[in-house]
């Protein structure tokens, strides 16, 4: 144990990564250890950033389609899976070489392995190469993040895919079952139906996205009629057998057992913390009962110079809520006040159309019992919308009726992940519905939902007519 | 099951407290409210109970250590005594132990100790970074900008205890610079104000002969402090007079029964305590407190009248709430049980907080006259001395009379020298003639 590093970073996925760079700015010594050969981790290898290369040929092969009533129609449109595949490597490479590149301009030394812990100021170095040391560490923060869950006794293969396989693109299977209607499962699903397969949906609740209003929810299911109409709610998948090239899964729903044959299967019912095989409990490194490392306000385990960020240290497992956390960690192990306290995380669903939220949702004000009032507007007075061709969609603002206090949003239609920013800055801000209502908005744009749902809170919305109230 | 036994909260502004004596060790058997150890807080001292039986875990305090409320001083394991204890059961789980210290390291920004230096979870071996007071309480909740939450917690202000002046209350960055403003002049002004600047430069005394240093204990300090911040800002006067209580003697010594029937005994404070109250209802002025920031008077509704007492530990000061309205035989009753309190190391802060008024009497042990320090934020004190037979020239002859020594010791800033005279004829009236309070 030569020489002692200032900070460790474990795990180099966009919680891990900008831990580093945010501690290397602070002029800290940083090590960044990942298996992979640049940073990026799961987001970025085979995550948010491949996913929505895809989604983004998804969505121009599919408005091509629609391009038909407006008077324009494309001939020939074919999938090249091999080109596509490249295409989307391509983009991987490019971002993922970028990050490279940044951690060197930083001086972040980049070691690739594994590493596990071994004491409070140590751990155990593996290379990709096998080779093992013994690295003494000051300060360490864990961003291991999550691993795919599969369903019971089964393991993934390129039959059986989680979204890390799924995403290769080997082939378009003919027929693919995916399992769970989370995020992951429908832009996957929107994904490969857009490649050419065809789609059936299992999944174990009621309805799509659980926890999400059900107004939002609606538009989707309106305008992806194609996705639900094979979308079996209630079912469970309680067996999958090979029978020769093909999978024949039996399902438990409502109305009892049945059986079908798949070509292939995508499982996306969510993920676990790495925290196991690292060495957090022989260092006495607490983890609660499912598994996330237990954490104080600036992301610190009970270790007091370890830290634990992103999905291993808590819900919701995202991109953006580990690079904030990753922040906040670098910024406290330079000597910094500061906290990790969001009012607000917004999440996006990247399918055709979009759905995206932030702050409080109506289903969680009511569970806890706090009276909001939600103020809608329909993108059917949209003019932006109509000149998109957009039928369906939908911005809501969640606002606490007792100071006009911007508590939530939600938005369904094209462009919902690039408008749900303002409104979680309006959170963040804690900017009351005036506030929106008297910012002016650039017309023609989908933004003005925003500004025109405040208006409809107060009653008289531009482009709404509606008895006013009270 | 391991229960942990922390310091409760004590009284309003009471944030720590002193470890006198640990009373168990480690293996000890405990039953419920069992003492586990004696504790010294502010003014008073108190005994910690267990909250349920079982066997003593770990003992997390030693004497002399100052504890915060909130921190845990003992572990329980409640099954090894084979005992079950709901009420502690229900009672344990995650109180919200750190937010007290919290707030105490936001008043304290500057560098405090490294608390965290004794705890047992493995410590980097060399994080040379100064552990930052850093509040760990979320401000999420609180309407203001993240720029603005982030800007309070680096200036070490408590930013939910701003009132913003934003849209509905919301708090922008001029609240946090003005509140943080308002909290250092305060402070400067407040440090002035108790803490005693005492430069003076100590001989060596072990140059002249043999010495013992000993650690001045909570009671001490507090007494310190307080009377030299009385000193320093009360412009004091001082008021003599004498009563002639030899009829209220003879009425004392003839109905002192009707007291001891109850379990005390009737004594010449308890009386006075009643005149007392009687005379700060009819002389407001003594009955209140300034307020020199705002220059305002504060005029008091209620007569609340403390009682110095003689402690093996020092002075104490118990106080009896709402005098005016209590008989002299529930005053004996209950100015018995205070001093009694006090003198058991019993008594609860709140019993020594909160006086308008205060009686001293030096009586029992002597002396023709003394003048007592006023004791903030009241603006008089009572000193009463020791009754001795005096000859009274009276209709044309020398006649023996018991005659008490008062004196009354008042703040000038609101008590002019007239006032202080009526004030203390008035109470030396009443003993001789108590018909007179009736008008």
């Amino acid at each position: 144990m030569a020489d002692k590093k200032q900070v460790i970073v474990l795990g180099a996925g966009p919680g891990g990564y900008a831990a580093a760079f945010q501690a290397a700015n602070l002029d800290l010594n940083v090590t960044l250890i990942d298996p992979k050969p640049d940073p990026g981790g799961v987001c970025l290898f085979h995550g948010c950033i491949p996913t929505k290369a895809l989604l983004h040929l998804a969505a121009v092969k599919d408005e091509s389609e629609k391009a038909a009533d407006w008077g324009l129609t494309f001939s020939g449109v074919k999938v090249d899976i091999d080109k596509v595949r490249s295409w989307k490597q391509s983009v991987v490479k490019q971002l993922t070489g970028g990050l490279g590149q940044l951690a060197k301009a930083r001086k972040v030394e980049y070691l690739q392995g594994m590493a596990k812990l071994t004491g409070t100021n140590s751990l155990e170095f593996t290379s990709v190469e096998g080779d093992k040391k013994e690295i003494a560490f000051e300060n360490l923060i864990l961003a291991t993040g999550a691993t795919a869950s599969s369903l019971p006794g089964i393991s993934f293969d390129e039959q059986i895919m989680n979204a890390e396989i799924a995403l290769e693109l080997k082939d378009v299977p003919k027929r693919l079952l995916i399992v769970g209607a989370g995020y992951i499962g429908l832009e996957m699903s929107v994904i490969y139906k857009s490649l050419g397969s065809e789609i059936t949906i299992a999944e174990f609740t009621s309805d799509i996205l659980p926890g999400l209003d059900q107004d939002l929810r609606d538009v989707f299911k309106k305008e992806r009629r194609d996705l639900i109409q094979n979308t079996m709610f209630n079912t469970k998948v309680v067996n999958v057998e090979k029978k020769g090239k093909k999978l024949e899964v039996e399902f438990e729903t409502q109305d009892g057992k049945k059986k079908e044959s798949f070509d292939k299967i995508l499982v996306a019912i969510g993920g676990k913390p790495n925290t196991k095989n690292i060495g957090l409990e022989e260092v006495g490194v607490e983890t609660d009962e499912r598994g996330f490392v237990k954490v104080d306000l600036v992301r610190r385990t009970n270790v007091k110079n370890i830290y634990a960020i992103g999905d291993i240290s808590g819900q919701p497992m995202l991109a953006h809520k580990a690079s904030h956390e990753g922040r906040v960690a670098a910024e406290h192990i330079a000597g910094h006040k500061t906290a990790y306290e969001p009012k607000a995380i917004p999440a996006v669903v990247f399918t055709d159309p979009e759905i995206a939220w932030t702050g409080i949702t109506e289903a969680e004000a009511k569970e806890q019992g706090k009276k909001v009032e939600v103020a809608k507007f329909p993108w059917a007075a949209s003019g932006r919308a109509v000149t998109l061709g957009l039928k369906n969609g939908l911005t809501k603002l969640i606002i606490d009726p007792e100071n006009d206090r911007i508590l939530g949003a939600g938005f369904v239609g094209k462009e919902a992940g690039s408008m749900v920013g303002e409104a979680t800055l309006a959170i963040e801000m804690a900017a009351v519905a005036r506030d929106l209502e008297l910012t002016i908005h650039p017309h023609p744009t989908l933004s003005e939902t925003i500004m025109e749902a405040a208006e409809v809170y107060f009653g008289h919305a531009t482009h709404i007519h509606k008895k006013k109230k009270k | 099951m391991s229960i942990e036994i922390k310091l409760p909260e004590i009284a309003d502004n009471v944030t720590t407290a002193v470890v006198l004596e640990v009373l168990v060790k480690k293996g000890d058997t405990v039953k419920a409210d069992d003492v586990l150890a004696e504790m010294e807080s502010d003014k008073a001292s108190f005994e910690l109970p267990s909250e349920a039986a079982g066997v003593v875990k770990e003992v997390k305090v030693s004497e002399g250590q100052q504890v915060k409320v909130g921190e845990v001083m003992f572990i329980i394991d409640t099954e090894a005594a084979g005992s079950k204890d709901e009420k502690a059961e229900e009672k344990t789980p995650e109180k919200p132990a750190e937010k007290p210290e919290e707030k105490k390291a936001e008043e304290a920004p500057k560098e405090e100790p490294k608390e965290s230096a004794k705890d047992e979870k493995p410590q980097p071996e060399a994080k040379e970074e100064p552990e930052q007071q850093v509040s760990y309480v979320s401000a999420a909740h609180v309407p203001a900008s993240p720029a603005v939450r982030r800007l309070a917690r680096e200036l070490g202000i408590d930013i939910t205890q701003i009132k913003g002046s934003g849209p509905n209350e919301r708090v922008v960055e001029d609240d946090v610079k003005a509140f943080t403003k308002k909290v250092v002049q305060s402070k400067a002004s407040g440090a002035g104000a108790g803490v005693i600047q005492d430069d003076f430069q100590l001989p060596d005394f072990s140059k002249m002969g043999e010495v013992r240093r000993e650690k001045m204990d909570t009671i001490r300090k507090i007494t310190a402090k307080a009377m030299a911040g009385s000193w320093q800002n009360i412009p004091h006067v001082f008021q003599f007079d004498k009563a002639d209580i030899t009829e209220l003697e003879k009425f004392r010594k003839d109905y002192s029964k009707l007291v001891e029937k109850k379990g005390a005994k009737l004594t010449v404070t308890a009386i006075l305590l009643k005149l007392s109250a009687i005379a700060l209802k009819t002389h407001p002025k003594f009955n209140a407190s300034i307020d020199m920031k705002n220059e305002v008077i504060i005029y008091k509704e209620f007569v609340n009248i403390g009682v110095a007492v003689d402690t093996d530990r020092g002075l104490l000061v118990p106080v009896i709430r709402d005098v005016d309205k209590k008989s002299i035989t529930d005053l004996s009753l209950e100015l018995n049980e205070l001093a009694e309190k006090a003198r058991t190391k019993k008594i609860k802060p709140d019993e020594l907080q909160g006086a308008n008024f205060t009686i001293s009497n030096l009586g029992g042990i002597g002396g023709t006259n003394f003048t007592p320090i006023v004791n903030r934020p009241a603006v008089a004190i009572l000193g009463v001395s020791r009754s001795q037979i005096e000859p009274v020239f009276i209709d044309g002859e020398f006649k023996p009379r018991m005659i008490l020594p008062l004196s009354l010791s008042y703040d000038h800033r609101l008590i002019d020298g007239a006032d202080g005279a009526r004030f203390l004829r008035w109470l030396v009236e009443a003993m001789q003639n108590p018909l007179l309070t009736m008008f």
